[in-house]
């Protein structure tokens, strides 16, 4: 386990001389430091919530906390407003349910295939393919969305419109894809293969062995992975608001996965804007924040709770699993029991007695697959499965980038990329938005990767699990499920008005730090643990400080982990809007910035512009997204690069 | 076991180190096309507010650059009351707003200035598909009100009407509550969009949908309602607008701090003149003279 304290001790008692007791002082201010950039999203959240708080609580008074959560119309506007939030509660929690329904099953079927049946170089090609659908701004899934799943939607189910709780959820899911995928498939390949040999050695097909073993093994990992996706999911705005038909009406009945619906998110999103400062509304739209952020909260905190439970019960450490395993065994009979039930209740709420066909079918056939067919003949129908869901996932993938491609080639000329917007953006090109996208990326990485990499640090190296680490954790899961609307208020209340910034460069690029830092941890905290302790031990044994063990041994070997964290972290800041509305851009500014202080373009901003205020912009829309998709695929393809030679270099 | 050579690890670190370089790299050579300005005798002002408003403040902002090239107008959208708030805590210049400023915001900031820019005609448009192409008010009315609910009811074909509006805190939507539902409730099934742009998006790709836009927007890939008025339908065009028979029109505003003074006058000023109210309705407003 880790060394703490020992280390410098021993030295101690080999040398007295200063130089070590120097050194041993340095050690400490090291370990100290990392500890504050581990407290750094903490001390974020609890401003963004204290902030919150206090917007909040005038309206919160007024029409009180019960009146506010449990009444089901919200109807500001109304001479005689209304402002309950039962509905959008319900629109969130029913979406991001949805979401994950798809995306879980997709996302780790496909990891498994990426990660143990498919060859090498089939993984080489397609783990990146798959992450740069992270790349893809949710402005562009928002246009995907409008323009061909709910068309699709709505002819194929003859509805009315196709802005549904579906089109939402599989929005939304397709977006949360690529961090599922790729954190939870660096989890399954970091799984060492004397468990998979041993495992095989034994008699196990792979199939077994996958779903014994190395899923077992990478468990934590998955959790994690769905984790961040879920956080993706439930802070999304724009494109949810585009899709979902925002009518504040719970479905009729509950499982009417074909009615609109309005989340809290595409609430802020589209009222924030608008609405008159200082009003009861604006403090109600604040109070709608705090419920979201609270929703976040008890998400992440029970997830990390499962996920502590997984750790303790697979290293058997000390007190008892969560579940007995008698009482396993249990709830699993009763599962068996009551989710068939379950799924025929809701079939048969949907669509009758015909509804019922399609689960029996499918629960019948699972059942005949486990009871009639051999395991070898199993493992063929299971690799069958997640090679279905992988090519489900590039399917998916190829339709959004040929949309893209396709529609905005036509705008791309040398004019659009070098030169100024002219005419609200239908002449002249992007070039100030292209820089500006640069600088916004660039500045919030050059902000976030230090402090990320730092806070994992001082989890994964410096200390023990106990009740600091379990803050820092949280800090940063509720960072995590922050809306990235959120941080746009709070970067304009904070970092704008309250610190001065004013609407700037430096302002956007902190914004967007914040916002992405939690997957910087996230993701380099794992990438540290996946190291095998025996590499710190070889080091240490041989008289290396432990700064020195981190930054000679550990941080190079953590290093294609860290990289797959920094590029989810330059895809999600690249692509976001509504992080910077308030804090850093201007629609047009036909000169470059000089300064920090400077406001800029950004690529997304100028799309969201284009889309919703400019008639007439049709191609510039597309040429603009599809500028930004190329920008993001040469980020990440020097990322990506950089972290296949890691790869290779490092064996262990 | 542990393979892991002096040249291995610190070519990963290099490579890192590397790869941030490139990136730094990329971004100076960007940034090295700037031009170094007389930062002297350049005068900037900001202006930031309503999506609606945006594309005139953005037009004329252009033009005026091109003629006084020292210049620098920067304009952001937001929306009405980030716009009102800006120009009141004064990190703009001058807010933007399409919709009138509310008792609390005067309150707030006692000493912002009006300013009348423009007029806004708005047109409920309909899917081209859609037969129907005249309505009355009382009809607009009934439909978001959720009192007709079928196209067929009001000559349309037998399909169920899809009711797509604004977004509570839009002005437009307040506008639209207060001279066609006389403050009477939207259905709650409504759907509710944060922007002309994307109504009219739905609206081109739902069939069975109504929803209401700024006449800048209303073009042939949907259609614009004519208004029944004392027997005569009337189009959503701008000049029924400016001579006030067509009966959905509001006024669009830039406010100040104080009376407006250098570069923020001379601005206001040319959006007033002439040349300015020519791109007003070369965008799809209706100028104010």
């Amino acid at each position: 386990m880790k060394e703490t304290g020992s280390q410098p001790e021993m030295h101690r008692v080999l040398d007295v001389s200063k130089s070590s007791i120097t050194r041993q002082k340095k050690e400490t201010l090291i370990g100290i430091f990392w500890l504050g950039t581990a407290l750094f999203a903490t001390v974020a959240i609890i401003l963004i919530l204290g902030f919150l708080v206090r917007e909040a609580l005038p309206a919160i008074l007024e029409i009180g906390i019960w009146d506010f959560i449990f009444h089901d119309i919200w109807n500001p506007a109304s001479i005689t407003p209304q402002y309950g939030i039962l509905t959008l509660i319900a629109g969130t929690l029913l979406v991001t349910l949805g979401a994950m329904a798809i995306a879980i099953p997709f996302g780790i079927g496909t990891a498994i295939f990426i990660a143990e049946v498919a060859p090498p170089q089939f993984r080489e090609v397609v783990k990146p393919a798959i992450e740069l659908l992270a790349g893809i701004p949710s402005i562009v899934y928002g246009f995907f969305g409008l323009i061909v799943l709910t068309t699709w939607l709505r002819t194929s189910f003859d509805l009315p419109s196709g802005a549904t709780w579906l089109a939402g959820s599989i929005l939304l899911g397709i977006m949360a894809l690529p961090t599922i995928v790729s954190v939870s498939e660096d989890a399954i390949s970091s799984v060492p293969d004397e468990f998979r040999s041993a495992s095989l050695a034994l008699g196990a097909t792979r199939w077994q062995t996958i779903t014994g073993v190395t899923l077992p093994a990478a468990l934590s990992g998955i959790t994690a992975a769905i984790i961040l996706g879920l956080g993706r999911a439930i802070g999304e705005t724009m494109a949810v608001m585009m899709v979902t038909g925002n009518a504040a009406v719970v479905p009729d009945p509950l499982w009417n996965i074909l009615s609109p619906v309005r989340t809290l998110t595409a609430t802020l999103g589209i009222e924030m804007g608008e609405v008159s400062i200082g009003s009861t509304h604006y403090h109600a739209l604040f109070g709608v924040a705090l419920v979201l952020l609270i929703i976040a909260l008890i998400i992440n905190l029970s997830a990390s709770f499962i996920l502590r439970n997984i750790r303790e019960g697979q290293i058997g450490a000390n007190g008892e699993p969560l579940l007995s395993n008698a009482t396993k065994t249990r709830l699993k009979q009763v599962m068996l029991v009551v989710a068939p039930g379950v799924i025929f209740w809701i079939a048969y709420q949907i669509s009758g007695i015909t509804g019922m066909a399609a689960p029996a079918i499918l629960l019948g056939l699972i059942f005949a697959v486990k009871q009639f067919f051999s395991r070898q003949i199993q493992e063929k129908m299971a690799f069958a499965g997640v090679t279905l869901a992988t090519a489900g996932v590039l399917f998916t993938l190829a339709i959004i980038i040929f949309d893209i491609v396709s529609n905005g080639l036509p705008a791309i000329t040398w004019e659009f990329l070098t030169e100024s917007p002219r005419n609200l953006g239908r002449d002249g090109g992007i070039f100030p938005a292209i820089v500006g996208t640069v600088w916004l990326v660039a500045g919030a990485i050059a902000i976030a990767l230090p402090i990320g990499v730092g806070a994992a640090l001082y989890l994964n190296e410096y200390t023990i699990e106990g009740r600091i680490t379990r803050i820092i954790r949280a800090g940063n899961d509720l960072l995590n499920g922050t809306p990235s609307i959120v941080f746009g208020l709070f970067g304009f209340a904070f970092l704008v008005l309250f610190v001065g910034l004013g609407v700037s460069l430096i302002a956007g690029q902190i914004t967007l730090a914040l916002m992405i830092l939690p997957t910087i941890v996230r993701t380099s905290e794992e990438a540290l643990k996946s190291v095998p302790d025996t590499l710190r031990h070889g080091s240490l044994a041989l008289g290396a400080t432990r700064w020195h063990t981190i930054s000679r041994i550990v941080l190079p070997a953590a290093l294609p982990g860290i990289l797959t964290g920094t590029i989810l972290g330059i895809g999600r800041a690249a692509g976001e809007t509504a992080p910077l509305l308030f804090t850093a851009v201007v629609f047009m500014k036909r000169d470059l910035p000089t300064s920090l202080s400077d406001p800029v373009m950004a690529l997304p901003y100028h799309l969201y512009v284009l889309s919703t205020n400019v008639p007439d912009a049709e191609i510039q829309q597309y040429g603009t997204a599809l500028v930004l998709l190329a920008l993001v695929t040469a980020i990440y393809a020097v990322a990506i690069l950089i972290r296949r030679h890691a790869r290779k270099t490092i064996r262990w | 076991m542990v393979v892991m050579t002096h040249s291995v690890r610190t070519r990963s670190v290099r490579s890192l180190l590397t790869g941030m370089a490139m990136l730094l790299v990329a971004a100076a050579l960007f940034s090295g096309c700037v031009g170094d300005k007389d930062v002297a005798d350049t005068r900037i002002i900001s202006v930031s507010g309503s999506t609606t408003n945006l594309p005139i403040a953005q037009a004329v902002a252009e033009l005026y650059m091109d003629i006084h090239q020292t210049d620098e107008i920067l304009v952001s959208g937001g929306g009405s009351g980030v716009g009102i708030r800006a120009v009141g805590e004064g990190t703009a210049d001058i807010g933007m707003s399409s919709r009138d400023i509310r008792q609390t915001e005067i309150e707030q900031y006692p000493d912002l200035v009006e300013h009348v820019i423009a007029y806004d005609g708005i047109g409920v448009i309909v899917n081209p598909e859609n037969p129907v192409s005249s309505l009355t008010l009382d009809q607009i009315k009934a439909i978001y009100k959720g009192e007709i609910t079928n196209w067929r009811e009001i000559d349309g074909n037998d399909r169920q009407i899809v009711v797509v509006g604004r977004d509570s805190a839009s002005g437009t939507r307040e506008f639209f509550y207060e001279e066609v539902m006389n403050k009477e409730e939207f259905v709650r099934t409504q759907q509710e969009l944060n922007s002309n742009g994307a109504i009219r998006r739905t609206i081109q790709q739902t069939p069975d949908a109504i929803g209401y836009v700024g006449l800048g927007y209303v073009d042939d890939t949907v259609r614009g309602i004519n208004i029944w008025i004392d027997d005569r339908s009337v189009a959503p065009t701008v000049s029924n607008v400016a001579d006030g028979t067509y009966p959905i029109a509001r006024s669009l505003y830039m406010y100040t701090r104080g009376e407006a003074s250098g570069l923020v006058k001379d601005y206001l000023d040319f959006l007033l003149s002439d040349d300015g109210q020519a791109i007003v309705a070369r965008e799809g407003f209706v100028p104010i003279r």
